[in-house]
C-alpha cells in the first residue's frame, strides 16, 4: 500500500534533517521497496548535488566599490534631469490636448470659410450689397434713384405702412 | 548604526565602509543564485544601490546584515523571476562528466575517476542546472534549507514569508528536485545495464 511508503518522510525534510527514527523507518522500508529505494537515493543525491552548489562562491572584485559608488552618482544625476521628466509624465497629456485644442481653434478662426471676414469688411460688404434692406429703403444715391425710377419716396413707404395698419 | 546615520546624510566614504564589510555576504548568498560571476556582480550592485535608496527606512532595530540579507534575498528572487527558466533537464542534455558523477554516486562513490575538485565542479554544474528548471521560490528555499540547513524560522524572515508557507514551498520543491533527479538517475541506471550486457 502506498501509505506504506516513504515518500512523505523524505520530502517532509532534506536527508540530513531525517530524526534516527525516521531514518530507521525509511531504512527498514527500502530493503524491500524498490521504488522507495531509489526515491530515497534521489533524496540523497539532490542534497548532496545543492551541498556542492552552495560550496560555490564568488568573492567580489577589489573595483566593485569603485563601480557601485559610481553608479550611485550617475543614478544621482539622472535623478535631477528626470525630475522635469516626471513633471512632463504627470501632465503631459493635458498640456498636449490644451495646446491641440488651442491650435485647432486658431486654424478655424482664421482659414474656415465665411468665419475670415471681420466686421470692418462685413460692413463694407453690406454698403456695396445693392439687395440689402437698408439699400432698397433709404438709399438715395442718384444713380440708384436714376436707375430705379419707380422706387418708392420715404412718404409713400410710410403711408403703405399705416394704411396696412389701418 | 553610525555608518547608516552617515551614509544617509550623503557621506560616500561611510556608504563605501558599508560595502567593504558586508559586500562578501552579499557576493556569497547571490552566488548560490547566480553561477556566472557578472551575474553575482550585478545582483550585488543593486542590493547596494538598492540599500543606499533606502537607508531611511533601515531603523536600526535589526543588524544591518539582516537588513541587507532581506534585500538580497528579494533582489536574487526578482533577477531569477526575470531570468528565462529552462522548461526540463533531460538525460540527453548531460554531459559525459554529469554522467560520470550520478554513475558513482549509484555505485558508492567508488567507480570514480576524477579528483574530488573536479567532482565538486560538476556536481555543482549539475545542480545549477537542475536548479535551473525550478521556479525562483523552489530554488531559494531548498538552497536555504536543503542546501545550507538554515532554520525554516530565518527564511521566513529573510522572505518575508511565513514559517508554514516556507514549509510547504520546502516540500515541493524537494519534491520537484528528487524526481527531477530520480529521472537521471533511472537514466543512468538503464545505460549502465545496457552496456554490461554488450560486455558479456
Amino acid at each position: 500500500m502506498r501509505d506504506e511508503h516513504i515518500f512523505n518522510i523524505i520530502e517532509h525534510a532534506p536527508p540530513s534533517g531525517l530524526s534516527d527514527g525516521e531514518l530507521a523507518r525509511v531504512h527498514a522500508h527500502t530493503e524491500h521497496c524498490r521504488e522507495c529505494r531509489h526515491a530515497f537515493e534521489a533524496a540523497q543525491i539532490s542534497q548532496l548535488l545543492l551541498r556542492e552548489r552552495v560550496a560555490e562562491t564568488i568573492e567580489p572584485s577589489p573595483f566593485f566599490q569603485t563601480r557601485v559608488l559610481a553608479a550611485l552618482r550617475e543614478r544621482q544625476v539622472g535623478g535631477e534631469t528626470s525630475a522635469f521628466r516626471r513633471l512632463w509624465n504627470a501632465t503631459g497629456a493635458l498640456v498636449s490636448s490644451m495646446a491641440a485644442t488651442v491650435a485647432a481653434l486658431v486654424v478655424l478662426t482664421v482659414f474656415a470659410p465665411g468665419t475670415a471676414q471681420t466686421s470692418g469688411a462685413r460692413e463694407a460688404v453690406s454698403a456695396y450689397d445693392s439687395y440689402s434692406a437698408e439699400e432698397v429703403l433709404f438709399d438715395q444715391s442718384d444713380a440708384t434713384a436714376a436707375a430705379a425710377g419707380d422706387q418708392m419716396s420715404y412718404g409713400q413707404v410710410l403711408s403703405t405702412l399705416y394704411e396696412s395698419d389701418e | 548604526m553610525e555608518l547608516a546615520r552617515l551614509a544617509r546624510a550623503g557621506d560616500e566614504a561611510a556608504f563605501a565602509e558599508i560595502m567593504r564589510r558586508y559586500s562578501p555576504r552579499v557576493f556569497r548568498f547571490a552566488s548560490r543564485y547566480f553561477r556566472r560571476r557578472e551575474l553575482v556582480e550585478e545582483a550585488a550592485q543593486e542590493v547596494f544601490l538598492k540599500a543606499f535608496t533606502q537607508l531611511d527606512s533601515f531603523e536600526g532595530r535589526g543588524s544591518m546584515e539582516g537588513w541587507l540579507t532581506r534585500i538580497t534575498t528579494n533582489t536574487c528572487l526578482n533577477l531569477l523571476r526575470s531570468a528565462k527558466r529552462r522548461p526540463e533537464l533531460t538525460s540527453a542534455d548531460l554531459s559525459e562528466d554529469e554522467g560520470d558523477w550520478l554513475d558513482g554516486k549509484l555505485a558508492g562513490a567508488s567507480a570514480e575517476r576524477h579528483r574530488a575538485s573536479e567532482r565538486s565542479l560538476v556536481a555543482a554544474d549539475l545542480a545549477g542546472r537542475v536548479l535551473e528548471t525550478m521556479s525562483p521560490e523552489d530554488r531559494l528555499v531548498l538552497t536555504l534549507v536543503d542546501g545550507e540547513d538554515t532554520p525554516v524560522k530565518e527564511v521566513a524572515e529573510m522572505t518575508g514569508w511565513s514559517v508554514s508557507k516556507v514549509k510547504v514551498q520546502a516540500f515541493r520543491a524537494r519534491r520537484k528536485m528528487r524526481k527531477a533527479v530520480e529521472k537521471l538517475l533511472s537514466y543512468q541506471r538503464k545505460k549502465s545495464d545496457e552496456n554490461l550486457e554488450t560486455a558479456r
